[in-house]
């Protein structure tokens, strides 16, 4: 039998979500076993080795400290193909939604005051591709198990991983969901990348963002419309950045130059 | 084609006779909505008295949003044993039933699509024709009425409904509920459904005007106001799921990890994405929103005529109650008419 391809699993700051959705694949993940041979799995392993060579890494959240950056420097020597694996590693996730926001220092003055670190020293939240080359990313929080394996099977083949580039809002009616922008909601379907079967307006409750904001996502008038319907310019924005990370930060300056 | 009589305090019997010729599926409310939903007891089965317009219309039981087209290993494939259930869906509006007929077209002619062939053939439509909703305009695209394409046809003429048969079978359904559907048609009804036409026509409160559109189309085609349009839109293609002619698609192929088998799955598409006119070597026709909308109200007015002898937008608004920028049919018109 051709030698198995090798995987690394690697991850930063985030929830470690996109790991476990990992190991959700479940019976999938037998199956997984007998394709790849997995070098590094942080969350799964107890043997890892610290950064391995291999032939795909998949890299979980964003860059937080120093010490991380050492470490995905190394992983990008290390690795062949290096996929950003869900929101935190394509976007900066969560911990990135100041991003731009006033300089960093001060915001982290204010929360930690002069607190003195020894272990790893901080740094702003950043996606990974502020460091280093990426050549595939996977969406998603967490990646969801068929989008997942779609990539993972079109990396393992040597292509380059399609991704869903339409809209929550196409999910969203395939599910024949009532569109919560027109029930006055604030609802971010139409600027986010689909793929997450749109389980949230499915439940009633506004798409929030959490895929990452698609290409041809258009802020400028989904916040006119937003306006429009009552709400305030900064519980706008405030809500394009929760998930909106690096990608927002560029549009954002643009949508305030504008007000 | 013949019509009978269903009195209304027969209604309730309804459900049992069309069970018997597949599953039962009817508008049901979901939010301040409908959608058509698989009818279970018999009291779930709502006439109304106005058109209901579900958020997705009767494409969906004709081209499923996802669904597997076939499974595949290195040397054969199979399409997956589909049990197709026969569907009666009830409660159609004649705007809806003309977008079947224009679905057929395009999907029989020159191509004949089996999947959809396979699902149109199981499909059972029982049509009503009631009061016209805020946004409706079937009276100004010629779809108020219908004549083909339904199985049976429901007019509401007071304590009877009045059934036009329209197919071999709908004159099965008919036969098997003998005892509610009548021969006996009250002497009046002539003079009542000219009433009820008439009260119809009347009761439209969409005003927009049609006249013309199909030349301003080719006219405005560059006028400013695409791109105005086109700054607005939010490329959420919402507008292309619930209007009730679009047939876009796409075809993607899912390997399995061994990269041997896999499936092919066919799933809903919208010429408002941006990858929808995406080719070879990264050249896109309609890069930009406006174009993509232009596309679309050409299709929706114009460029269908010429394959097919009509537009392909039937009327039945739901693209102005849906669009959360308001661009719809009755804007655009407005627009191109200054
Ligand atoms: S509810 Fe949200 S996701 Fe769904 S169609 Fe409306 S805007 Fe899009
Ligand atoms: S927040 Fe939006 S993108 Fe995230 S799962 Fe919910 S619907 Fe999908
Ligand atoms: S467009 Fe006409 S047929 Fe369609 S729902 Fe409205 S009134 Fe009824
Ligand atoms: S274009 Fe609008 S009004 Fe015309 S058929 Fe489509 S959704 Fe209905
Ligand atoms: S025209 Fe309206 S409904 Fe259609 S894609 Fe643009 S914003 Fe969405």
């Amino acid at each position: 039998m051709k030698k198995k391809p090798t995987l690394g699993i690697y991850g930063f700051t985030g929830c470690a979500g996109c790991q476990l959705a990992v190991l959700d694949c479940e019976d999938i993940l037998v199956d997984l076993f007998n394709y790849v041979d997995i070098k590094v799995f942080y969350e799964a392993m107890s043997n890892n080795e610290d950064v391995a060579n291999v032939d795909i890494a998949l890299v979980e959240g964003s860059i937080n400290t120093n010490k991380q950056l050492n470490e995905l420097k190394e992983i990008r020597e290390k690795a062949g193909v290096l996929v950003a694996f869900g929101s935190c590693a394509n976007f900066g996730g969560i911990q990135a939604m100041a991003l731009g926001d006033g300089k960093w220092e001060q915001r982290f003055t204010r929360v930690y005051g002069d607190a003195k670190f020894t272990v790893a020293i901080p740094r702003e939240a950043q996606p990974i591709h502020k460091f280093v080359k990426v050549d595939a990313f996977i969406p998603g929080c967490p990646p969801s198990t068929p989008q997942m394996l779609r990539a993972l099977t079109q990396l393992l083949h040597g292509n380059q991983p399609t991704y869903t580039n339409s809209p929550v809002c196409l999910e969203c009616k395939f599910r024949e969901n009532e569109c919560l922008l027109n029930d006055g909601k604030l609802c971010l379907g139409p600027l986010t990348m689909g793929g997450c079967t749109a389980p949230c307006p499915s439940h009633n409750t506004p798409c929030i963002g959490c895929w990452g904001i698609i290409d041809e996502a258009n802020h400028t008038s989904e916040l006119k419309l937003l306006k429009e319907k009552g709400f305030k310019t900064e519980d706008i924005i405030q809500r394009f950045r929760i998930f909106g990370g690096s990608k927002i930060v560029e549009k954002v300056q643009k949508l305030l130059e504008v007000e | 084609m013949r019509a009978l009589k269903l009195s209304k305090k027969d209604e309730i019997k309804l459900y049992d006779v069309l069970k018997e010729f597949g599953e039962v599926w009817a508008p049901v409310p979901k939010g301040s909505k409908y959608v058509y939903g698989k009818i279970e007891k018999k009291e779930d089965l709502v006439i109304h008295e106005e058109c209901i317009l579900p958020i997705i219309p009767v494409k969906k039981f004709l081209m499923p949003p996802d669904f597997t087209m076939l499974k595949f290993t290195p040397s054969k494939y199979s399409i997956p044993e589909e049990d197709i259930p026969t569907t009666v869906v009830v409660g159609v509006p004649a705007c809806d039933i003309h977008a079947v007929n224009i679905l057929d077209k395009f999907y029989t002619t020159d191509y004949v699509d089996n999947y959809y062939m396979k699902r149109r053939e199981r499909l059972i439509i029982i049509g009503k024709s009631g009061t016209p909703r805020e946004n409706c305009f079937c009276h100004k695209s010629n779809t108020s009425i219908v004549e083909e394409g339904y199985d049976l046809f429901f007019f509401d003429l007071g304590d009877y409904y009045l059934v036009w048969v329209g197919s071999e079978k709908g004159d099965d359904i008919v036969r098997k509920g003998a005892d509610i559907f009548s021969e006996e048609v009250p002497k009046d009804v002539s003079k009542k459904f000219v009433e009820f036409r008439r009260n119809r026509n009347k009761s439209y409160i969409n005003d927009v005007d049609l006249e013309g559109v199909t030349d301003l189309m080719e006219l405005m085609y560059d006028a400013p106001f695409w791109d105005e349009f086109g700054e607005k839109c939010l490329s959420c293609g919402q507008c292309t799921m619930v209007c009730p002619t679009c047939t876009c698609f796409n075809v993607i192929d899912d390997l399995a990890l061994s990269g041997e088998t896999g499936e092919r799955r066919r799933y809903w598409d919208s010429c408002m994405f941006k990858d929808y006119s995406l080719v070879a070597g990264q050249h896109n026709f309609r890069e930009s929103k406006a174009e993509r909308l232009k596309l679309w109200y050409t299709h929706k007015l114009k460029a269908f005529i010429g394959h097919f002898g009509s537009p392909s937008c039937v009327g039945c608004g739901r693209c102005i109650e849906t669009c959360p920028v308001d661009i719809n049919v009755v804007t655009v018109v407005e627009k191109m008419k200054g």
